[in-house]
């Protein structure tokens, strides 16, 4: 129960926004269980997942805050994006409308994260490229244009997924290197845990693959 | 999942909704969202007055509104509940949900929290002996309160 592989030195908070249907709930589902859940109901409020991952030879705890689509959760879970250190903004590649929405995410996450947020743009369901509704060029552009970290993935195939979650973490990390993330501001979204081994003091710490994600 | 019984809400968020449902009131005009949103501000606070009283709301909207609402108030009230200690009738919710949607994950997962809370907290004898009663006659004297105000 103490220490061991489930030891961390950083615990990182993110989020997961996007319209209802483009698949957050099932990103998470197969970053923190390595399988795609098939008919997902809609989420209700939040969820909630988690998983430790490495760094640079560190031990990090994503905490990762997976919000409802639907719009009258919106005023609910915008409370949940205060302190989030990682931003997953989700569109699915099939719906042009879920892409066009994307600026108003961003505006939201902008108003209220702070300004070392690193925000990832996931363009998901990239196996169903018969169906594209957004190409991967317009997507590019805008991640550029607007400062944001992009891949399309497939929660489907599991294609590139870990790829966004662990670039995300890749960024926050440098960050706190180069010291443009402050870690004793009450809202980076990071904590330290000083070389303490044994700091898992729930439960679910000790087994990050059950019981973590749900949808 | 332990920390979704964990969280807490900022105060200043509860004010915010609080009020905006305290003007509909006052305007005799209150909505279903505006309800829910203080309900699940309240849920989410630290002060066991403030999750009973997004208890009563929840049960309000869950009584007179649609089928989606109700499927969002009985996750809250399971919530709500657990967060309480009220172990029993958290789960009446949550098997309630589960009847209805065997296989939604984001409530199996509530519901094997709570399980694994109650047992910690040496709870499963008693629920099991007196859960279904107290939950049906707290939802029944909480449905008359309501009614009277």
């Amino acid at each position: 129960m103490s220490g061991g592989p489930y030891s961390y030195s950083y615990i990182f908070k993110y989020i997961i926004i996007g319209d209802m249907g483009v698949g957050k709930s099932c990103l998470l589902h197969q970053f923190t269980e390595k399988k795609f859940m098939a008919d997902c109901p809609h989420t209700i409020g939040v969820e909630f997942g988690t998983r430790i991952i490495e760094v640079s030879g560190q031990k990090i705890k994503l905490q990762i805050w997976d919000t409802a689509g639907q719009e009258r959760f919106r005023a609910v879970t915008r409370s949940y994006y205060r302190g989030a250190a990682g931003a997953l903004m989700v569109y699915d590649i099939t719906r042009r409308s879920t892409y066009n929405h994307l600026s108003s995410w961003l505006t939201d996450t902008r108003n209220l994260t702070n300004p070392s947020t690193v925000i990832f743009l996931i363009g998901n369901k990239c196996d169903l490229d018969g169906q594209r509704d957004v190409t991967y060029e317009e997507a590019k552009q805008f991640a550029e244009e607007n400062g944001l970290m992009f891949v399309e993935a497939s929660a489907k195939t599991g294609e590139r997924v870990e790829e966004a979650f662990l670039e995300t973490a890749k960024k926050i990390f440098q960050s706190i290197q180069d010291g443009r993330l402050d870690l004793n501001a009450a809202e980076s979204g990071v904590q330290h845990k000083p070389s303490q081994t044994g700091r898992t003091t729930l439960s679910n710490d000790q087994q990050p693959n059950k019981d973590t994600c749900s949808c | 999942m332990d920390e979704i019984l964990d969280e807490v809400g900022s105060p200043e968020e509860l004010k915010k909704f609080e009020a905006i449902y305290n003007q509909q009131l006052e305007e005799h005009s209150v909505t279903t969202d505006a309800t829910f949103n203080y309900a699940w501000s309240l849920v989410r606070s630290r002060y066991a007055a403030d999750i009973r009283k997004g208890i009563c709301l929840l049960e309000t909207i869950f009584n007179e509104d649609r089928e989606q609402t109700r499927r969002d108030c009985v996750y809250y009230l399971a919530i709500g509940y657990a967060k309480l200690k009220e172990y029993s009738k958290a789960l009446q919710y949550t098997k309630a949900f589960l009847n209805l949607e065997p296989a939604n994950l984001q409530v199996q997962s509530l519901d094997s929290t709570i399980r694994k809370r109650m047992e910690k907290e040496g709870l499963i004898g008693m629920a099991l002996a007196g859960g279904a009663v107290l939950a049906l006659g707290g939802l029944v004297t909480l449905g008359l309160a309501l009614s009277k105000k």
